[in-house]
């Protein structure tokens, strides 16, 4: 397989290579897919451990705002973090092989538990197997928002909205979609305000 | 017209959904309003949906598919899912590579980014809930396997291989 695809890369360098990075990018999220335990945003530590520390083609910031942007559209959040990414990378075919290598670990996994339906329900070890996974699924979430913290506040008053959206969040269950809604209004005006600020020192020095 | 119907049912779900737990009443009353599913069996599928990989919306639209309509249902009902995803979200993408280092862009995220985390913080609160109390107790081998998990992580471990971990402390474990 690989010396083959070495020699397809000497014939038509161009179009192999564009090909490498789809497949690629493929493969990467096919892992990923496999692994997104917890609504998805375990994703965002594993999508930060492999571009942002090892591949360095990533910054925090990026994937930030690759992040809040997929949540805050419709549809399923890593279905979006996919087609983001991959559009960055490579395009729309880039996000058509993100979203292809996201989608079928799970399809290909529930498709055999469909079969297996009230067997898998009621075996104890998978049960227990489950209790473990899920227990690891917070610090997994942590260590992403641990790294991604300091690249996410810019002023100190940025914690406030970090507070409010999470306070909002937990207690009266308002919609993501709002509280980035909320997030973009609060920049423009934090901007804004700054930039006054700055106008009118300068003005009296 | 089977494969039509799911594919529009689940594409209306994708679209009014925004992830998660969120998705459940509506996966629920169309499911239940076909008579793809009985309402036993949704509070099933959301059970295993959370046990595997892959987002909720995705595994009940497998699983909804491959039972009213086998292999094609499921790509049809999985097409539905993620057609916001392919439309909505792929336009957003070109919108977004063109503006992202314009200044009001670099203004809003500015705002958005800590959101970002207060809205990570409020799912890390919700699910501790549900995966460290079993019963409305806590579970203190839940409690271990997690601190054990943190600390792999510190130790640069990688994320399949803490889970893997995990899954063998929880069959070894668990009660």
């Amino acid at each position: 397989m690989l010396i083959n695809s070495e020699r397809k890369e000497g014939i038509r360098l161009k179009k192999t290579k564009s090909l490498k990075t789809l497949t690629t990018l493929f493969a990467q999220f096919f892992i990923l897919g496999l692994c997104t335990f917890g609504g998805g945003w375990s994703i965002v530590a594993q999508m930060q451990k492999m571009y942002v520390e090892k591949e360095k083609t990533l910054t925090q910031e990026e994937l930030l705002d690759i992040t809040s942007v997929g949540r805050s559209l419709p549809g399923t959040m890593i279905g979006n973090v996919a087609c983001l990414y991959g559009y960055r990378v490579a395009g729309v075919p880039g996000s058509f092989a993100c979203i292809l290598g996201m989608i079928l670990p799970p399809m290909i996994i529930l498709s055999v538990i469909t079969f297996f339906y009230t067997k898998f329900q009621n075996n104890i070890y998978v049960a227990r197997a489950m209790v473990g996974v899920r227990a690891a699924v917070v610090p997994i979430i942590g260590s992403a928002l641990a790294t991604l913290w300091k690249s996410a506040f810019k002023w100190k008053v940025c914690y406030l909205a970090a507070l409010g959206a999470l306070l909002l969040n937990l207690f009266w269950n308002v919609n993501c979609i709002i509280l980035v809604l909320m997030g973009i209004v609060f920049g423009l005006v934090l901007c804004e305000l700054k930039e006054r600020k700055e106008a009118s020192n300068h003005a009296a020095s | 017209m089977l494969l039509l119907e799911l594919f529009w049912s689940f594409a209306k779900i994708g679209l009014t959904s925004f992830g998660g737990l969120s998705m459940v009443p509506l996966i629920n009353s169309e499911m239940v309003g076909h008579g793809w599913m009985t309402s036993n069996e949704v509070s099933d599928i959301v059970a295993i949906a959370e046990m595997t990989p892959g987002p909720l919306g995705l595994n009940c639209a497998t699983f909804a598919g491959m039972r009213t309509a086998g292999l094609l249902g499921a790509i049809a009902a999985n097409l539905g899912v993620l057609f916001p995803t392919l439309t909505i979200c792929l336009l957003a993408a070109v919108f977004f590579q063109k503006f992202k280092d314009g200044k009001r862009m670099q203004q809003i995220m500015i705002g958005v980014r800590p959101v970002c985390m207060g809205m990570i913080l409020a799912v890390m609160v919700t699910m501790s809930l549900s995966n460290y109390v079993y019963d409305s107790t806590v579970s203190p081998v839940a409690i271990v396997i997690g601190v054990l998990g943190a600390i792999g992580l510190y130790k640069k471990l990688s994320i399949p291989l803490v889970l893997l971990l995990s899954a063998i402390l929880g069959i070894a474990f668990v009660r």
